[in-house]
């Protein structure tokens, strides 16, 4: 249920990379809000800024210049320890090559998640089993994550990143290793938990069918905002 | 266990063959310090242990020169001077069926606050019962000893048996067994005789090699001993003139822990490859952990963990290896011991819990030290950038100048540490070190140099492959970069000490072909030559001349002194090489003038020099001798001062002759002359003969005997570098699975693909081995001019053998081929597809 309270907002954010004797700036003066439950969509061609934008709102990387709050923090004022900190507690990641460990279980693999957050053994093996069940891999919890499928494995970074309830959900192209009928499964699970959790959600996506699901589209370009646009 | 460390340790597990490799490697770098700590301790607390049991409880000796200590002191001291608490002793080395033996000659009657185990029978501890103590008083030759030795010669109580003593056979008889439930190891070899018997054996009538004394605390009771002595003749605390003897091996075990720490340094880099590898194989998953939220010290203490639990697996295997080792290395080092310093029989391996303790620790402190740069790279990585092979390459790049200049810092420290640090070792081994970790830091920036020049030349030649196979090594430097300093680090020790080993022994050599002019030498084991047969041997056709020495132990308080008295033949003194003066004016005033020559190490380790005067104790008191020369002796490294038998003669009043060397006239055979000398010493003294040849080659055969230890421990540390090399190419090919498939997918065919690799591994090899030169070169400078020197006070010139380079560069080149033959076939073998899904 998307609620008018902000629970991102972003103020003339800059971050420019330098390789070599070049500067690429990949965001320019970027500002907007996202507010609690609502699932918005980031688009934009290859280096338009999405990733990078993730990163920054995600206390990963650090802008140049401007302002993230989130919740009313300032993380860009955050220590690097604080900033992972604060990621640790609120921010859940789903990432286009999965990024399983591939020595954990799919049990461990959420439980290690849950570890980090100090969550007792006994709440954490519970959580493990509700979110398995929700994603449909209850009988897999043993599984490594090499024998599983593509939408497999997927759908088990979905729970780890669900895992410890964050406020905020970050996806990178969740689908982009997917074939169409797993990625819509896929996506569906996503935005539905998302919404049984009450977190916000940013999918960073090329996918049109990703951007209709969401509530509203942002569209990059060169590192700058041009087109917020609110489905329905 | 945490699920974050099932992660971490789940991938080592999942690569065996690296844990193993990496196992394997600190377990010997911690076996080799066990091992050569318990080899030390050993043979150390066996001569301690067997000075104890002889000394008993004396708390100080009375000690004269040469000649020994008057027996009318001993008299004069118990009957004019009251004094209960005093024992003669006469000591010396006697020859049963082979076996060299100790004799303590003592007098029983004096004993009993002395030694237990030469006690009549009033105790449980009692080895003379009363039927044994009146033979043991009124027989002549009655002996008691070990029950060891009695089984080992195969004597049974009451059996007669023969000792040589000075090349002379004596009648002895065995009368009981020693028990001493304590020292029963140090008694192994001691014969304990009546003191008769000994003087009569070591031809000492009327003379006593020590009195031992227990004094009381006080002062004054010193005091009033020391009123009773004659000038030559001191009292001395017998801690303290053990303490002396021990010392004489010390900078030979100090020596031996260095071998050992220099096999522990190649296994530390060894260790740090294989942990930088474990990072950066791993560098997704930490991104991904970093990404879902642990901080950079939780990283940091993760890479830790890994390396502690690494290092703590290692060096228990380590310490178990390395008593094993140790019982093994003991034999080789109580032989050089016996060789070089001190008569030492040990018969127990003594495991100190320390050892173990110091091993454990240095192995789990190296392997901590070694995981600390990965681990501290690893908590710097920003999330996504832990992800992009690119920026790691970059950043190493970046950090090369960086390194160098740390690694020229530490070189230069080094050499401000050396001729700041004067003569000590430990200074001397620890700018060694820094100069290895110097030189080691610059390592990289070299290896990019060379081998971007040399792609452009593999190109030219070699078309693309080529180019590819050689610039992948800069172009993966953050990998190659530590294989190659690991493995230039352990080449770079084989080279610096096979250089050092060959020019000490060239020296040796050159050293003994130079002293031994005599054609054939004569002497006694244990003993001197009759003085009556040196005469008839003189007057024998085909002897021309002969010169005699003979080497006798000065103590003072502040020490022993070693003194060769020589007497000079036809032929001269052509055989010392002086270092600092002229031979004409030396030679006349060492004959004349009752100058001394002190040996090179001797000049060293006291600090004297041509001019100088020292101080030895004579039966005229303490006397100034004046120094003429320095003259280089590799013979013993607590140095020589060297003395003509005409100043002896002066002060000592001794004629006794050691041994001789005899010069043949012209046209003599050396094999007839012997048998003229065989002939005339039988049913005298049984002489040991040598010809110049076979003493030349038994001085080599000890001085190569010196260095099995060193081979050892040189070879153990080959074999840690050989298993980091293997750990290194597998670890580095199999971090490029994904390249490899690449490259198969666009049309190379599994023997290209296999060739390039193993071609890339030979590359690396020679590259380290080119690195390797250099650094061993300098090592070995610094082992022959610092570490040797400050050792044992010798110098020698450097030697280098083309064929020593030549065989470090096949060696790396030849085992990194080795080890790259596997990951060939693996990168060769490997389906394209599953390699690069598996990334």
């Amino acid at each position: 249920m998307v609620n008018s309270n902000v629970q991102i907002r972003l103020s003339h954010l800059s971050r420019s990379f330098q390789e070599g004797a070049q500067q690429h700036v990949v965001l320019q003066d970027l500002s907007a809000n996202f507010y609690e439950g609502e699932t918005v969509a980031l688009r934009g061609r290859s280096g338009s800024g999405k990733s990078t934008l993730l990163n920054v709102i995600s206390g990963i990387d650090a802008p140049d210049s401007g302002r993230i709050e989130i919740a009313g923090l300032d993380i860009t004022a955050m220590s690097e320890r604080d900033r992972t900190l604060f990621r640790r507690l609120h921010i859940g990641f789903v990432y286009q090559a999965f990024n399983l460990v591939p020595t954990l279980t799919v049990a461990d693999n959420i439980r290690l998640v849950l570890q980090l957050n100090k969550v007792e053994d006994a709440e954490g093996s519970r959580r493990i089993r509700e979110l398995l069940t929700a994603v449909g891999l209850a009988d897999r919890r043993h599984s490594y994550p090499d024998v599983l499928s593509g939408g497999e494995q997927q759908r088990v970074a979905i729970a780890r990143a669900l895992a410890h309830r964050p406020r905020i959900v970050l996806a990178d192209e969740p689908t982009g290793n997917l074939d169409d009928d797993t990625a819509d499964d896929v996506l569906s699970l996503l935005g539905d938990l998302v919404r049984q959790e009450g977190g916000t959600m940013i999918v960073a996506t090329h996918s049109a069918k990703v951007a209709a699901r969401s509530d509203r589209v942002l569209e990059l370009q060169n590192g700058q905002l041009i087109a917020d646009s609110r489905h329905g | 266990m945490p699920v974050l460390y099932k992660a971490s340790f789940g991938y080592l597990l999942r690569h065996p063959w690296q844990l193993g490799l990496a196992l394997l490697g600190i377990c010997i770098g911690v076996a080799v310090i066990v091992a050569v700590d318990i080899a030390n301790s050993s043979s150390r607390k066996a001569f301690l242990l067997s000075m104890n049991t002889i000394n008993g409880e004396a708390s100080h000796q009375i000690v004269a020169g040469p000649g020994g200590v008057d027996e009318e002191l001993y008299v004069h001291l118990r009957v004019a001077g009251g004094m209960r608490n005093i024992a003669p002793i006469v000591t010396g080395y006697v020859s049963v069926d082979g076996q060299t033996l100790q004799v303590l000659g003592v007098d029983v009657f004096a004993e009993r606050t002395f030694r237990a185990y030469t006690q009549p029978a009033t105790g449980r501890r009692s080895t003379l019962n009363e039927s044994t103590f009146g033979e043991f008083l009124t027989k002549p030759g009655a002996v008691l000893m070990s029950s060891a030795v009695a089984t080992k010669l195969g004597l049974a109580i009451g059996e007669d048996f023969t000792i040589t003593s000075a090349g002379r056979d004596y009648p002895a008889l065995l009368i009981g067994t020693t028990q001493s439930s304590s020292s029963s190891a140090a008694l192994a070899n001691i014969l304990v005789v009546d003191i008769a018997s000994a003087q009569h054996w070591f031809d000492k009538i009327g003379h006593l090699s020590r009195i031992d004394v227990r004094l009381p605390a006080d002062q004054g009771a010193a005091a009033s001993i020391l009123a009773e002595l004659p000038p030559g003749t001191e009292l001395l605390s017998a801690e303290s003139r053990t303490r002396s003897i021990t010392e004489m091996s010390t900078a030979f075990m100090t020596n031996l822990t260095a071998m050992s720490l220099l096999a522990l340094l190649i296994g530390t880099f060894l260790i740090y490859n294989s942990v930088s590898f474990a990072v950066l194989q791993r560098r997704g998953l930490i991104g991904v952990l970093r990404a879902l939220g642990l901080t950079r010290r939780e990283t940091f203490s993760l890479i830790v963990a890994e390396g502690a639990a690494l290092g703590i697996v290692g060096a228990l295997f380590g310490v178990l290896l390395g008593v094993w080792l140790g019982e093994q290395l003991l034999l080789l080092v109580s032989q050089s011991i016996n060789d070089l310093y001190f008569r030492v029989t040990v018969t127990n391996v003594t495991v100190s819990p320390l050892s173990l303790l110091v091993g454990f620790v240095a192995g789990v402190g190296a392997t901590g030290l070694a995981a600390m740069v990965p681990a501290i790279e690893a908590s710097g990585y920003r999330p996504q950038l832990s992800l992009a092979r690119s920026v790691l390459e970059r950043r190493t790049r970046r950090l090369l100048p960086s390194i160098a200049l740390a690694g020229l810092a530490a070189a230069a420290l080094a050499l401000i540490i050396l001729p700041l640090s004067g003569t000590s070792l430990v200074a001397g081994l620890t700018a060694m070190f820094l100069l290895i970790l110097g030189f080691a830091l610059c390592i990289p920036v070299m290896v990019d140099t060379v081998s971007r020049l040399a792609a452009g030349v593999a190109g030219r030649f070699g078309g693309a492959t080529a180019r590819l196979t050689v610039r992948g090594v800069s172009a993966s430097l953050s990998r190659t970069g530590v294989a190659i300093v690991a493995l230039a680090v352990a080449v770079s020790a084989t080279v610096g000490v096979s250089v050092m080993v060959d020019s000490f022994r060239l020296a040796v050599n050159d050293w003994i072909g130079n002293s031994l002019r005599a054609d054939i030498y004569v002497g006694v084991p244990g003993g001197s030559l009759d003085p009556e047969l040196v005469r008839d041997i003189a007057q024998l056709p085909g002897v021309a001349e002969i010169s005699s020495s003979r080497r006798i132990w000065l103590e003072m308080p502040q020490g022993r002194t070693r003194v060769l008295i020589l007497n000079r033949a036809g032929p001269g003194y052509g055989g010392v090489e002086l270092l600092d003066a002229e031979a004409e004016e030396t030679w006349r005033s060492f004959e004349a003038d009752g100058a001394v020559l002190v040996s090179e190490p001797y000049a060293y380790r006291n600090a004297v020099a041509r001019g100088s005067t020292l101080s030895l104790n004579t039966p005229l008191g303490p006397q100034a001798f004046n120094i003429a020369a320095t003259y280089r002796s590799y013979d013993a490294n607590q140095g020589t001062v060297l003395m003509s038998r005409t100043t002896y003669r002066r002060y000592w009043h001794d004629e006794a002759i050691d041994s001789i060397g005899v010069y043949l006239a012209a046209g003599a055979a050396s094999q007839s002359v012997m048998e003229r000398m065989r002939e005339i010493s039988k049913g005298r003294q049984s002489l040991l003969m040598r010809s110049n040849r076979e003493l030349r080659d038994l001085s080599l055969q000890i001085f190569d005997r010196t260095f099995v230890i060193t081979d050892v421990l040189y070879w153990l540390a080959v074999g840690v570098a050989i298993i980091g090399i293997l750990g290194s190419m597998l670890a580095l090919q199999l971090e490029r699975a994904r390249e490899f498939a690449i490259l198969r997918a666009i049309g190379m065919t599994p023997w290209q693909l296999g060739s390039m690799v193993t071609l890339q591994s030979g590359f690396i090899g020679l590259l380290s081995g080119l690195a390797a030169l250099p650094l061993g070169l300098l090592m070995a400078w610094v082992l022959i001019d610092v570490i040797n020197r400050r050792s044992f006070g010798w110098q020698m010139d450097m030697s280098i053998a083309p064929s020593f380079l030549l065989t470090a560069l096949a060696l790396s080149t030849g085992a990194a081929l080795m080890a790259g033959l596997y990951p060939a076939y693996r990168a060769a073998s490997a389906r394209p597809a599953l390699a690069m899904r598996e990334e």
